[in-house]
């Protein structure tokens, strides 16, 4: 029958079909397809991998920027309360300082003050005194103007001197 | 609903119509085993639809017995003749098969050919050489002897028998140019994908291209690499171009008007040298692994030593294996050839009980032959797909290193 023995034309013409159909594609069709399947395989999972570790390191900034953030608050509350620290010091330096002037100053002023008492003391002193032996003076003249009282008083005084 | 009835009514009306008179034209009778074979076999000239009798014609190409190649038309074959039937007084035409000369008439260098019909080389364009008185004779008395008008070496032509000479042909027949526009679709369908690449760059087919390289990564990913692993680059052209191939080959077959519609991959010739570049390919990559499983297996000493029992089997399977692959193609895709052929003959065989039964039956039958046909479109593709994954497996038997086999073994397991 027929069909089931093979007939030499079709065989030849199939051979020769077949082996240039191969050549062609294998040379110009198949290789290009493959590489070009393979190679956007490639760039897609390339893309996704590429987006899964831009995500990630996306992740990772914020992270970091998060731990900077916090970072910067605490050096920020840290130098808050060092100044705040530094501020009251300051005023206590200020306070101890102002009262030791101030106490100085009083202590000087209370210096002077007696200085000048004492020189005020001295020269009401002189002038008391001077006062007094111009009153003595005046006194004694007044006193003194009539003989006999210059007499009883001579006498008084050398009674004086006798008795010592 | 009723719509759709009377669709289907309609259409059963119209089919069975010409249907019945040609049926009565013919008397009734169908030939049925002469018509499937005849849709399932070769021919010179291409067949064209509502003509019972032209034909494309096609390069005839034969070597004469004296080594001289002719070349000519399939069209100068046969002749067309008016036969008016005797019961009807109707008149048609019909093709008879007629002498063809080449050469001058009467000189040394005339070659005449025929297209065969009493003779052992049926349907095949045979070499009629000078015969003689007595030599006739012969013919006359062996085939009277042996009650049989075939007489080896002479073919019976118009009552008379010539001495044949069965050329060297290899003639462009319907299926070598269904051969050949496969080929070019083939072709034309992958270059396109190519050229689509070379001008797109890296953008993605879709549509019909999108489908193509879905088919071709469905092929190569998943059958060739997969299999094939590091050496799959090296035999995927073999492997794709026989996957397309036989697609392409199988689905044109379904079609029933001209580019389709000749039974290719139901054609044993076709099969066969594909299942022999297989079998080339499998046994020229063999290495040292396959060989030894063939000539010194891994089985107990007796069954390979004084008697090569192992060897014998081992070789005969280096054999069956294509073989399987050429005739499971074959048959697969006649078989459903066949099955549409006859459904579709039923309507000639049951018209000759009326129009009553003939309408029936092509309801039937047309029915019928659509669902064979939608599942013929599966089995082109089944088929070609396991033909690929078999001659993968084949080849990947021949190429795997030891310890790969033994991986595939264990993964099988």
């Amino acid at each position: 029958m027929e069909l089931f023995t093979p007939d030499f034309g079709l065989v030849f013409w199939m051979f020769i079909a077949f082996i240039l159909l191969f050549f062609i594609l294998a040379k110009w069709g198949w290789p290009v397809i493959i590489k070009q399947m393979e190679g956007r395989a490639d760039a897609i999972d390339k893309g996704v991998e590429y987006a899964r570790e831009a995500k990630e390191q996306l992740d990772h900034a914020r992270e970091s920027a998060r731990e900077v953030i916090g970072e910067a608050q605490a050096q920020q509350a840290e130098m808050l309360r060092e100044a705040a620290k530094m501020k009251s010091q300051i005023i206590e330096d200020a306070k101890k300082e102002a009262s030791e002037e101030a106490r100085k100053v009083m202590e000087a002023a209370k210096v002077s003050i007696e200085q000048s008492r004492k020189e005020a003391e001295l020269q009401f002193r002189n002038e008391v005194s001077k006062f007094s032996i111009d009153i003595a003076e005046k006194m004694v003249r007044n006193q003194l103007r009539n003989d006999e009282d210059q007499k009883k008083l001579v006498d008084k005084m050398l009674d004086e001197i006798e008795k010592n | 609903m009723t719509k759709k009835y009377a669709i289907l009514l309609f259409l059963a009306a119209i089919l069975a119509f010409p249907l019945r008179s040609y049926a009565n034209e013919e008397e009734g009778k169908v030939d049925v085993k002469e018509n499937l074979f005849h849709h399932l076999g070769d021919g010179y000239g291409w067949e064209v639809p509502f003509s019972h009798t032209y034909r494309i014609p096609l390069p005839v190409i034969v070597r004469a017995e004296d080594g001289s190649w002719h070349c000519f038309s399939s069209a100068r074959l046969s002749e067309y003749e008016e036969v008016t039937d005797a019961a009807t007084g109707k008149t048609h035409t019909v093709a008879v098969p007629r002498i063809v000369t080449l050469g001058k008439e009467g000189s040394a260098d005339t070659y005449r050919f025929v297209l065969a019909h009493a003779s052992k080389h049926k349907d095949k364009v045979v070499q009629l050489l000078p015969t003689s008185a007595a030599e006739e004779e012969d013919a006359i008395k062996t085939a009277a002897a042996g009650n049989d008008e075939i007489v080896d070496g002479y073919v019976k032509f118009d009552g008379r028998y010539y001495k044949e000479y069965k050329p060297f042909d290899i003639s462009i027949t319907k299926n070598v140019l269904a051969l050949f526009i496969a080929a070019a679709l083939v072709t034309w369908m992958v270059m396109g994908l190519v050229r689509f690449y070379t001008r797109k760059g890296f953008k993605a087919p879709r549509k019909g291209m999108g489908f193509l390289e879905l088919i071709v990564d469905f092929i190569y990913t998943g059958v060739i690499k997969s299999t094939l692993g590091s050496k799959a680059p090296k035999f995927a052209p073999y492997l794709l171009t026989a996957f397309f191939f036989i697609l392409v080959m199988n689905l044109l077959g379904l079609i029933v008007i001209f580019p389709g519609g000749a039974n290719l991959t139901g054609n044993i010739s076709i099969t066969l040298v594909l299942a022999v570049f297989t079998f080339v390919l499998t046994n020229i990559n063999g290495n040292k692994h396959y060989w030894k499983e063939i000539f010194w297996p891994d089985v107990p000493l007796l069954l390979k030593f004084p008697i090569p029992i192992m060897q014998i089997i081992e070789v005969f399977g280096m054999f069956t294996k294509p073989a399987a692959l050429c005739v499971r193609l074959f048959a697969n895709m006649m078989g459903g050839h066949m099955i549409v052929i006859t459904l579709t003959l039923l309507i000639f065989i049951f018209a000759a009980f009326g129009s009553v039964a003939a309408g029936a039956s092509s309801v039937v039958s047309i029915l019928f032959s659509v669902f064979m046909l939608a599942l013929d479109v599966l089995v082109s593709f089944i088929q070609a797909y396991v033909f690929t994954l078999l001659s993968t497996i084949f080849i990947s038997m021949a190429v795997h290193e030891e310890h790969e086999h033994e991986e595939a073994k264990e993964a099988a397991a």
